[in-house]
């Protein structure tokens, strides 16, 4: 059973992956990593329930404190990024490039 | 048998909800079918008899995260208009499709080749608030402690970034 858990877990990534690389819309990306980091948190809790051990349980919890900090700062990124350019398009990102 | 069938059920909405997600051109349907899969995914952290974790999913991930997430879409008042094109979307989801198939199989293969079977739970409350604790302060103080720091940190920065006039 635990096989399918991790199996659904490598599937949600790759989707997030998926919604990086094909996605131009800022939310759409982020939205995507924040996927990505479920799926890597489905995968810490599958084999915690495997090996029957907490400590995939407490790396999941810091997995999702890790998320909300992210979120906090990649949304202020966006509305700066919106407030100057009007736009939400990842191309307006390569205005970092030297 | 019945935990068969709910973890089917619960997985088939989770990657519904993230098809959804990577497919709905606009952020506010992509947002609202990201939810669908979140809760779906707490409802697999309840199979794993993770109580914790799954009530932390609900709460802070579709709650909080996501309830954030939202009110900045509804914020920014996108319009249709607004929206980037993505003319080259099908193009880069096929060549995405195709570099990502073969480390996905590899990866199936390695969780099919995994040793062990999940046993049957011995000790009682496993995954509870009590048992999870004491693995948190117990072999987990340092970096729960920097966690803290990290979320200052952010707090801070999101402060400064987003709190800026002109």
């Amino acid at each position: 059973m635990i096989e399918h858990y991790l199996s659904l877990s490598v599937l949600l990534f790759c989707l997030g992956v998926l919604g990086v690389i094909s996605r131009r819309n800022v939310f759409v990306v982020f939205m995507s990593i924040e996927l990505m980091l479920n799926a890597a948190n489905l995968g810490f809790v599958a084999v915690a329930r495997l090996h029957q051990s907490m400590d995939g349980h407490v790396l999941a919890l810091m997995v999702m404190a890790v998320a909300a900090a992210e979120a906090a700062l990649a949304l202020a990124v966006v509305i700066l990024l919106h407030k100057h350019k009007g736009n939400l398009d990842t191309n307006i990102f390569s205005l970092l490039k030297g | 048998m019945i935990d068969t069938y709910l973890f089917f059920g619960l997985a088939l909405l989770s990657v519904l909800g993230a098809l959804g997600l990577i497919l709905f051109r606009h952020p506010m349907n992509g947002a609202m079918s990201f939810v669908v899969t979140l809760i779906s995914l707490a409802g697999l952290y309840a199979l794993l008899s993770a109580k914790l974790i799954f009530a932390i999913q609900l709460i802070v991930y579709a709650g909080a995260i996501m309830s954030l997430i939202l009110f900045i879409i509804m914020f920014l008042n996108i319009q249709e208009e607004d929206l980037p094109v993505d003319t080259a979307r099908w193009f880069y989801l096929a060549g995405g499709i195709v570099l990502l198939a073969p480390v996905a199989g590899l990866l199936l293969k390695i969780v099919e080749s995994l040793p062990g079977e999940a046993e049957p739970l011995t000790e009682a409350g496993f995954g509870g608030v009590k048992q999870v604790g004491l693995v948190l302060f117990q072999q987990w103080l340092l970096p729960f402690e920097i966690v803290s720091i990290l979320l200052l940190v952010a707090l801070v920065g999101a402060v400064v970034l987003a709190g800026k006039r002109g």
